[in-house]
């Protein structure tokens, strides 16, 4: 082979070496502008939404003693409606109701929008979509007689259960109202807080 | 005949044969990076496998960003190794793509080469998204950004109860369980890949899994040398609180994320989902039907004298022996007689040029047919009058036959130079010809694998079925050439000419009976 072969054999393969490095990490632009984001992202227990009734001593006997329970209840998961406004513009909206194929699951809300960065007035506001219609209650309608039928201890704690999941559910309506300055390309979370069933703002902690 | 390019492989191969052609001139074509594309990947892998042993015994999945930075600031755990670790599995998508690429332009894609073609895109895949989950481990910003488009585009699909995408909205740090999982994926998937591997080289026989040494030492020479000279930057940790305006990207593994950001999740899969699609149907869309289906080799059991040569030869194990049966009328022949498998079988013909009594080849061009073909041949062109014969391969014959015959050669286009009789070259020596100058493929570039192998061997090394001895040996060459080393070609056979010129013109004996002289076999007509 000749020198000049060689030479230029050797230059095409540092050129590839070249090229290789470069291409493992060549820049990709993903946002040009310098704009904030306000990402709403959270999940929640949607309400139940049902009509609940006491058992008859009846309807107990005639249940294997593992599957009585004092109350039973019967309706369907609510849904929502989520709202993001940035200085009094409403910038994204989605209805929101609960995961898996019969929406009694954790729903989950997912939004992000771009802004201008500086200070805004961002408002998020979730609220119920479905109307709690006549008799829809976590409550008993009717008195029956399963009091004297069930241990009370087991009662009790059957009422524990209910009040427990309830306080788990999202409220009917959320709201969340806050003046904030953004950094450019800063990103303003929106999420919810369980413990105190509020939605609130979190931002990069440095 | 075999199967010709149809009209979606001619542009490729045509850019193929001109990037073979200076590899060739480059590096010698022993040593033409291209010819080798499919055992660099090998070699690559292996290099990926041992540099990513090294760089687990520091990589923590509780503190995923922090361990890796730890590496890539000391020298001594090997910064440098990580940059061989990642350049190495660019290099082994580039050189994947490229093994890809060279087998579809030279129509090695169908038939039964779909189980190849296939596993090998499963392969390609399977790389990819082994990338791509170590480009998460370590959890930058061009981690947290394949996360999040990966994670964009699963949530399209309506399986997942919980979107993914939650996990990087920076509600909480992801979970150190989600580090475990994509580095157990990252550890487990090179695992697969050896599987798909076995299978993408099952149907071939002697697979050759590494390139030569020198370029196996020349390739990782040069991962070191990049990971040297441009060592592998450490990116910010990734931030769900900060949009990053630039993320440096590995193009080769996620050569696909500049088109689907553009895309909504949905399109963004679908897009995907079609291009791997079309990936794995090219063995339909380049599927020979009809006529220019070639047909499967077939073995004439009246002259198959058992003696297993064609099995040996056969580069897709697609030939066995069996039992003859008790009741046939060549019985007394041989115990066994070979039979072709035609689900394996390529119809390369490289049996034909193997078989010394001819009785086994692809229809029409077992040695008895290419014998005939050669017979008509010789008038026709006047090789007695002591003219130099180049018998090329198709292949390379299609791209420098004018200038050969420029020379004043006088050119015989073969479908293989493996599939080549040892008898057809005889011949044609001693009807006169000056000489015979056999023009084959690059070793490394024979379409039906091992060709120029076992005609160097039989040429020259007594392999059955070898020249016999009795052929003056001064007046036979054989040289290889790609379609696009003309130059070389037409070298070639100067040097040959020049050589055969000072030696006296043979008596031409063009009624020699070479069916005879090879074996004395009784051909029946209906054969």
């Amino acid at each position: 082979m000749s020198t000049t072969t060689t030479l230029a054999g050797a230059a095409l393969v540092v050129t590839a070496t070249a090229m290789l490095a470069l291409g493992s990490s060549a820049p990709l632009t993903l946002q040009r502008t310098p704009e904030a984001m306000i990402r709403v992202a959270f999940s929640a227990r949607p309400e139940r939404l049902e009509t609940c009734r006491e058992m008859d001593a009846e309807e107990l006997a005639a249940l294997p003693t593992h599957m009585q329970q004092s109350v039973v209840c019967e309706g369907r998961t609510a849904s929502y409606k989520l709202d993001v406004w940035h200085n009094g513009t409403m910038v994204a909206s989605a209805n929101l109701h609960g995961g898996g194929l019969r929406r009694d699951r954790q729903l989950y809300a997912l939004q992000e929008v771009l802004i201008p960065a500086g200070s805004s007035v961002v408002e998020v506001r979730m609220t119920r979509v479905d109307s709690l219609e006549s008799g829809d209650s976590h409550q008993p309608v009717n008195s029956g007689t399963s009091e004297s039928t069930m241990d009370p201890s087991r009662a009790a704690r059957e009422a524990d259960e209910r009040r427990r999941r309830m306080e788990g559910e999202v409220p009917p309506s959320l709201e969340l109202r806050e003046t904030v300055v953004l950094a450019p390309r800063g990103v303003l979370l929106v999420t919810y807080d369980q413990s105190s069933r509020q939605l609130r703002t979190m931002r990069d902690p440095k | 005949m075999a199967a010709p390019p149809n009209a979606l492989e001619r542009p490729a191969l045509r850019l193929l044969s001109a990037a073979d052609a200076l590899g060739n001139r480059l590096y010698g074509s022993r040593f033409n990076p291209l010819y080798q594309s499919g055992t660099i990947v090998i070699a690559l892998l292996l290099v990926m496998i041992v540099s990513g042993l090294w760089l687990i015994l520091f990589y923590r999945v509780g503190a995923p960003y922090e361990s890796v930075l730890r590496i890539s600031s000391s020298p001594v755990l090997g910064s440098w190794v990580r940059g061989v670790h990642r350049y190495s599995s660019g290099a082994a998508v580039v050189f994947a793509v490229l093994h890809m690429a060279r087998m579809f332009a030279q129509g090695r894609s169908w038939g039964q080469r779909s189980l190849a073609w296939t596993s090998g895109i499963i392969a390609l895949g399977v790389l990819i998204v082994c990338a791509i989950t170590g480009y998460v481990m370590v959890w930058d910003t061009f981690g947290q950004l394949l996360a999040r488009e990966g994670a964009r585009m699963l949530d399209s699909l309506p399986i997942l109860s919980e979107p993914l995408a939650r996990a990087f909205t920076g509600e909480e740090e992801p979970a150190a369980a989600f580090f475990f999982v994509n580095l157990f994926a990252h550890i487990a998937l090179p695992l697969g890949l050896a599987l798909v591997i076995w299978v993408h080289v099952s149907r071939v026989a002697r697979p050759k899994i590494l390139p030569p040494a020198r370029l196996t030492w020349t390739v990782l020479g040069l991962l070191i040398l990049a990971s040297v000279v441009r060592p592998i930057a450490m990116l910010p940790k990734a931030n769900a609180f900060v949009l990053p305006e630039q993320v440096p990207v590995d193009l080769f593994a996620a050569f696909w994320l500049p088109i689907t950001r553009q895309l909504p999740a949905g399109v963004a899969l679908m897009f995907l989902a079609a291009t791997t699609v079309v990936f794995f149907a090219i063995p339909l869309l380049t599927r020979r039907r009809g006529a220019s289906a070639p047909e499967p080799s077939f073995v004439h059991e009246e002259i198959c004298t058992g003696c297993t040569q064609c099995v040996q030869d056969c580069p897709y194990d697609a030939i066995t022996m069996i039992a003859r049966a008790p009741d046939s009328p060549s019985a007394a022949r041989s115990a066994e007689v070979a039979f072709v498998d035609s689900d394996l079988c390529v119809s390369c013909g490289i049996c034909a040029a193997s078989c010394a009594p001819m009785g086994v080849g692809p229809p029409g061009r077992t040695g008895r047919d290419q014998l005939s073909r050669v017979r008509t041949f010789i008038p026709e062109e006047e090789v007695a009058a002591g003219r130099t014969v180049a018998v090329c391969c198709n292949r390379g014959a299609a791209g420098w036959r004018k200038e050969l015959e420029a020379e004043g050669a006088v050119v015989y286009p073969v479908d293989c130079a493996g599939n080549l009789h040892s008898s057809v070259v005889e011949l044609l020596v001693r009807a006169g010809a000056a000489g015979v100058l056999v023009l084959s493929c690059p070793p490394r570039d024979c379409w039906n694998r091992e060709g120029p192998k076992w005609l160097y061997e039989r040429i020259y090394n007594d392999r059955e079925a070898e020249l016999q001895a009795r052929v003056d040996r001064d007046r036979v060459r054989v040289a290889s050439a790609s379609a696009g080393q003309t130059r070389e070609a037409v070298a070639a056979l100067r040097a040959f000419m020049k050589d055969t010129s000072a030696l006296n013109l043979p008596d031409a004996e063009l009624a020699a009976d070479i069916d005879t002289i090879c074996e004395p076999v009784p051909v029946t007509e209906d054969l």
